[in-house]
């Protein structure tokens, strides 16, 4: 606040839980990575650059259209609040879209042993293992207990960090269970070229890749630009308003009837989740592994407030019935 | 259940269990040697997984020969200890244990700080693929802990039992007052005590990272499940620490597989205070004359 600060980005959560009284009654903008933060009172609350919940309520509509034929859907992640909400979300969505959920569970973050939670998973013989908002490092080590135990279907999930899990299961494996996730990467060609993706992704080498000055020793990842769309987001709104007032950039962003983002034209949406329209919404990248490039490749790209619309009813009786309902987790 | 499900948990219980043992072992022929609890021993088991980390996945050394490096990395460490640690502490049960709560932070925060936080460490699995066992899959890795268990436990019952040193620990063990006055340097067998500990800590830690997340935080819940273990076997018994692993491997693995992990935690301590009930010496403890 001694710097007149406007805008912050950070990753949400319990921090947001904390800050949120301070900083909506100094209205600075709080970006957050988990849509499940925004709430009524917190107006200068935004969210939605991340793609969570809105890639889970879509990947079963996804592998429905893919896999019509398949019917069993089993969905885990760990017991914390992201896990509970997401899950909730994608439960709801895969229930409106005709899936049997065959098993709904959350496993303790103190797992060390996934092995006895896969076994349990498969003893309901799914169509789709899907890992909803699992920890990345859980991920890894449920994929490869997944592949030790022989599973065949279609494994699916908010984010699938393809470098780590190959380093457990060979990436053709990876390839013939799909592994749908989204947090696409920026040297995809679906973006095509020229394209803001790949200059972002030529920028982002240049500073921090192979033999670059702030060399991290590692690939860019598919969530390596999770904070730069909601600033563009924000600078956006701050240009269509000409002015860092909050209520001002809101009122521009919900009026626009788009807003550019990296992802794709985005909507200012979320009321019937949220309660309030504090959820920028682009299209949802969809990317499956391909052993040809050792990497995901975006398959889809989907609009989500169309189809929520026709499907809302029953998801958020799912979601309510769970108690994960933006009123019922205060 | 069916019975697919049932011999695969089986199965998984198997490897918990051989995992618990040898874990469990050192910790209690530490304690019981010295009268002490290392609190720290969840953090050898931790810095065993890092030296797989570095000579490993860094440094490319073939994977048994990372896991062997272990062994006198982690037994220095043991020694180490029972050096500045335990021997000042001798005799404060308390002091030792606060000393060793206190290691466990310093340990975990400069695994921390050399090698970072966040996402677990990227150890790539040496022996990929599984294994149909009577009809359970397992992966070749895990397999790989059952013969290196009953190897390791073997070998410790061999050298307790069969070689001087290691009946002067037994002795330490039983009746250190006694043992000092048959000429057996107290100071040398927790020496010892502590570096087999830290070894077979470290060495369970340098088989399990390419199966665990490998994180600062990773020996912190395990060691909970050591101490339940050691407790429940018996204090300062050998044997008893290795029926009690199994035992609260298959626990543990069949609550999880039934209902969930915070669930088998419960009942493994559900269990703990059971035996103590009606055992209160542990599965295989005595009675101190």
């Amino acid at each position: 606040m001694e710097h007149d600060v406007k805008f912050i980005s950070a990753i949400g959560g319990n921090p947001a839980d904390a800050t949120h009284p301070f900083l909506t009654k100094k209205k600075v903008f709080y970006a957050t990575l988990i849509s499940t933060d925004i709430m009524p009172d917190r107006p200068y609350l935004i969210g939605g650059g991340d793609v969570t919940p809105r890639i889970d309520m879509l990947r079963p509509l996804y592998h429905k259209i893919n896999n019509p034929e398949l019917k069993r859907w089993a969905v885990t992640s760990q017991d914390d609040t992201i896990g509970l909400t997401c899950q909730a979300w994608e439960v709801g969505a895969a229930m409106a879209e005709g899936w049997d959920i065959v098993y709904d569970k959350h496993f303790s973050g103190e797992t060390e042993d996934f092995a006895p939670v896969v076994t349990a998973i498969l003893a309901t013989k799914p169509d789709v293992v899907s890992l909803n908002l699992t920890y990345p490092t859980y991920v890894t080590l449920i994929i490869e207990q997944l592949y030790l135990q022989g599973f065949k279907g279609i494994i699916s999930a908010n984010y699938i960090d393809t470098e780590s899990v190959m380093q457990k299961v060979p990436i053709e494996y990876m390839a013939d269970r799909k592994c749908a996730n989204s947090f696409p990467l920026f040297d995809d060609p679906w973006w095509g070229e020229p394209s803001w993706q790949h200059e972002f992704i030529k920028e982002w080498n240049t500073k921090y890749g192979p033999g670059a000055p702030g060399d991290v020793h590692r690939k860019i990842t598919g969530i390596d630009w999770d904070h730069v769309i909601m600033l563009k987001v924000w600078a956006h709104g701050a240009q269509l308003a000409g002015s860092f007032d909050p209520d001002e950039i809101l009122k521009a962003l919900r009026a626009a009837p788009s807003i550019p983002t990296i992802l794709g034209p985005g909507v200012m949406y979320g009321k019937d989740m949220w309660g309030i329209d504090n959820m920028v919404s682009p299209p949802i990248p969809i990317a499956e592994v391909k052993a040809d490039c050792k990497c995901k490749r975006i398959q889809a790209h989907l609009k989500f407030e169309q189809w929520f619309e026709s499907r809302k009813d029953m998801i958020i009786k799912v979601v309510k019935e769970k108690g994960q309902y933006f009123d019922q987790r205060k | 259940m069916e019975l697919t499900t049932f011999v695969q948990t089986i199965a998984n219980s198997v490897i918990s269990g051989s995992i618990y043992a040898t874990v469990a072992v050192g910790l209690a022929l530490a304690f019981g040697v010295m009268q002490m609890a290392n609190h720290a021993h969840g953090e050898f088991f931790m810095l065993g997984a890092y030296v797989v980390y570095v000579f490993y996945a860094l440094g490319g050394m073939p994977f048994p020969l990372a896991v062997l490096m272990a062994i006198p990395t982690i037994a220095a460490l043991g020694l180490l200890t029972e050096r500045l640690i335990f021997r000042p502490t001798r005799g404060n049960v308390l002091a030792g244990f606060m000393a060793t709560a206190g290691l466990t932070w310093i340990l975990q925060v400069l695994a921390g700080r050399i090698w970072g936080l966040g996402f677990m460490k990227m150890i790539p699995t040496p022996y990929m693929g599984s294994a149909t066992i009577a009809g359970a899959q397992i992966g070749l890795q895990r397999i790989l802990i059952v013969p290196a268990a009953v190897i390791l436990l073997g070998l410790l019952w061999f050298f307790l039992h069969r070689v001087r040193l290691g009946k002067g620990l037994r002795a330490c063990a039983q009746d250190p007052d006694a043992a000092a006055l048959q000429g057996i340097s107290i100071n040398k067998m927790t020496a010892l005590a502590m570096g087999i500990a830290g070894a077979y800590a470290g060495v369970a830690g340098a088989l399990m990272a390419p199966i665990h997340a490998v994180t600062p935080y990773m020996g912190r819940d395990l060691l909970i499940t050591a101490f339940i273990i050691v407790i429940v076997g018996g204090m300062a018994s050998i044997e008893g620490a290795v029926l009690a692993a199994f035992i609260l491997g298959f626990i543990h693995t069949f609550v999880t597989t039934i209902f969930d992990a915070t669930s088998a935690v419960m009942v493994g301590v559900a269990f703990m205070a059971f035996i103590l009930i009606v055992k209160p010496t542990g599965l295989m403890g005595r009675v101190k004359a």
